[in-house]
């Protein structure tokens, strides 16, 4: 819990001070996938860390997050901070219904389920072409007004600025959410659902919270990736994000605070390093993947911690 | 009525071909409880090497048939052994994880080998049209699905009727007391995935002949081969066909007389209506709650 706070305050300090040092539109642009990736990371090791269930459709909300800032900043002209605090409330209404549904169901059968929700919404968002323009999408989302002074680079380090405003609320909650009686009790349930349920906890209940407070934070990212991107078409349903969720989720380490953390930035620069192998990077990116479930099954922080163990025992040996 | 029949006949077709395409994940699936997110891709791998072998070698179907079949029961014996067995007993996460970065690095190395182009797998079928009263078939297609209720026949006796059926149905039932009776389940579990390697591969080449053989279609595949697994209830052949029949008749239908644009959400709300009201499937056993 101390060391968790600490890393995540000398992270914070890190990302604030890393401009100062790096210049460049392309490390800004990086910065800001990393803030965005660290929201969804957190947002969705909320469940598969602290529900212990696996949401394979969590685009959903990033979807619908991303669409509501979209088309309430385009056609209601709403401001930034009007739109981001929607897409949560929406966000989470999506949540609350999707989650009373799949969160009777486990295992195997909550996967797909969650899936096939996704799955539903990008249909419709491919489908709805009133509302939602179809495959074209949404494009030419006004940008913020914090955005348009200064040139491309300023505009960058805004952004980048904003995201670390957002990542930061949303670890601060994660972290006063998981410390909670709340989190305690779905880690409870998570750990032994039957004991949990035999001291009074009902296991459906918290696990419908923390996933409503999971769904507002991806679609608070959905909305700061609809405003960086200025596009929003059909594929923010896709599969593509879930899969970079759950990698930077599972190889950072599930059910810390710090994994995802450390997950969304590692997953991040690797694709970008990938990038210099061009028609491979997919192929090795696969690998990768087969690798890290193979050699970390736990996690680079599930690792650390067990080698951090280990030491101890050793060193209260050898004392 | 004409229009209504010829739908229906479309709908059993492509039923059928569902339940095809969806028999080697009921194995991995419905009884190993593998999330095998890598289904469609080795459908993709059957497709492809099926078209390799008609088209650019020019062998006979069947003979390339049964290439296929063997070497896809040989790539999924090998993925058992060196990768999923090594999570086993860990929970779905890692073996979910651990499929999808296999089935990313097949998609990917098949495009780089053959492309985006759509393939066809040479068929030894004429595709005549057959008029049965108000309805039309191809008698490639009609063939097709005498081929899959074949297939869908022998791999029911199998895993009925044969011993290593009796030692697969024995593992997953209890894998500790099936050690105890002297049975050695790593050679099961092996043996089960190739078996569902082996139908998936089968079923990509046989469907590449009717379609086409590509390369990105195995998401595809993957989701409806899971949303007909569950409609039927785990781990049933009796569940798979009808859980495919049901999926191909209702999107035929629903194509033809509401919209087209909203078919492929059918197969995913009849799943999310049917875990709500059956959560053991039409077919499953009761023990085999959602």
């Amino acid at each position: 819990m101390v060391f968790e706070r600490n890393f995540l305050l000398a992270a914070f300090a890190v990302a604030v001070l890393v401009p100062l040092v790096v210049q460049g539109e392309y490390a800004m642009h990086i910065g800001v996938l990393i803030m965005f990736s660290v929201m969804l990371a957190t947002s969705f090791n909320l469940i598969v860390g602290y529900v212990g269930e696996l949401p394979l459709g969590h685009t959903a909300f990033l979807g619908i997050g991303a669409y509501v800032a979209a088309l309430l900043s385009s056609t209601f002209g709403l401001a930034f901070h009007w739109t981001l605090i929607c897409a949560a409330v929406i966000a989470a209404i999506f949540g609350l219904f999707i989650g009373a549904i799949t969160l009777r169901l486990r295992g195997p059968f909550f996967v797909i389920v969650t899936l096939c929700f996704a799955e539903v919404l990008r249909l419709i968002a491919n489908n709805w072409i009133d509302l939602t323009n179809g495959p074209m999408g949404i494009s030419g989302i006004p940008k913020p007004d914090w955005a348009m002074s200064g040139d491309v680079l300023q505009q960058k380090v805004s952004f980048y600025y904003v995201g670390i405003g957002l990542a930061a609320i949303t670890l601060y909650l994660s972290y006063r959410f998981v410390y909670s009686n709340i989190g305690r009790a779905a880690i409870a349930v998570r750990e032994n659902r039957f004991v949990a349920q035999s001291v009074g906890i009902w296991p459906f209940y918290f696990g419908l919270v923390t996933f409503v407070l999971a769904a507002a934070i991806s679609g608070v990212a959905g909305g700061y990736y609809a405003y960086y991107v200025s596009f929003v078409g059909p594929e923010v349903f896709g599969f593509s994000f879930m899969i970079s969720m759950l990698i930077m989720v599972l190889a950072g380490g599930k059910g810390t605070l710090v994994g995802p953390v450390v997950g969304a930035v590692l997953v991040v620069l690797l694709e970008e390093f990938l990038r210099d192998f061009k028609d491979l990077r997919f192929s090795i990116f696969g690998l990768v993947v087969v690798a890290v479930v193979l050699f970390l099954p736990q996690g680079l922080m599930g690792f650390i911690t067990k080698r951090h163990e280990a030491y101890k025992v050793r060193q209260a040996r050898d004392a | 009525m004409d229009l209504f029949l010829q739908l229906l006949a479309n709908g059993l077709v492509i039923g059928t071909f569902y339940a095809l395409s969806a028999l080697g994940l009921t194995l991995v699936f419905g009884l190993m409880r593998i999330v095998n997110f890598a289904h469609g891709e080795l459908y993709v791998i059957g497709g492809l090497l099926g078209w390799s072998l008609t088209d650019q070698l020019g062998l006979n179907f069947f003979l390339a048939l049964a290439i296929v079949v063997f070497a896809l029961a040989v790539i999924g014996y090998l993925i058992d052994r060196f990768m999923m067995s090594r999570v086993r007993g860990q929970g779905e996460e890692p073996t979910i994880l651990l499929t999808i970065g296999l089935s990313i690095f097949i998609t990917n190395t098949a495009l780089l080998i053959v492309g985006t182009a759509p393939l066809k797998v040479v068929s030894p079928f004429a595709n005549k049209p057959l008029f049965l009263g108000p309805v039309v078939l191809t008698q490639s297609r009609l063939m097709l699905v005498v081929i899959c209720i074949a297939i869908i026949l022998g791999a029911h006796l199998l895993i009925q009727k044969t011993s290593i059926g009796r030692a697969m149905r024995a593992t997953f039932q209890d894998a500790m007391a099936a050690q105890l009776a002297g049975i050695r389940t790593a050679h099961i579990y092996g043996f089960t995935f190739a078996l569902g390697a082996a139908l998936a591969g089968a079923a990509g080449m046989l469907l590449g002949s009717i379609y086409v053989a590509q390369a990105t279609i195995g998401g595809l595949v993957s989701l409806k081969a899971f949303v007909v697994v569950i409609l039927g209830g785990m781990g049933s052949f009796a569940g798979a066909i009808a859980g495919g029949l049901i999926l191909g008749v209702a999107e035929a239908l629903w194509g033809g007389y509401v919209a087209t644009g909203y078919v492929d959400a059918i197969g995913f709300a009849l799943v999310i209506v049917m875990l709500l009201l059956r959560p053991y499937g039409l077919f499953g056993k009761h023990n085999e709650r959602a």
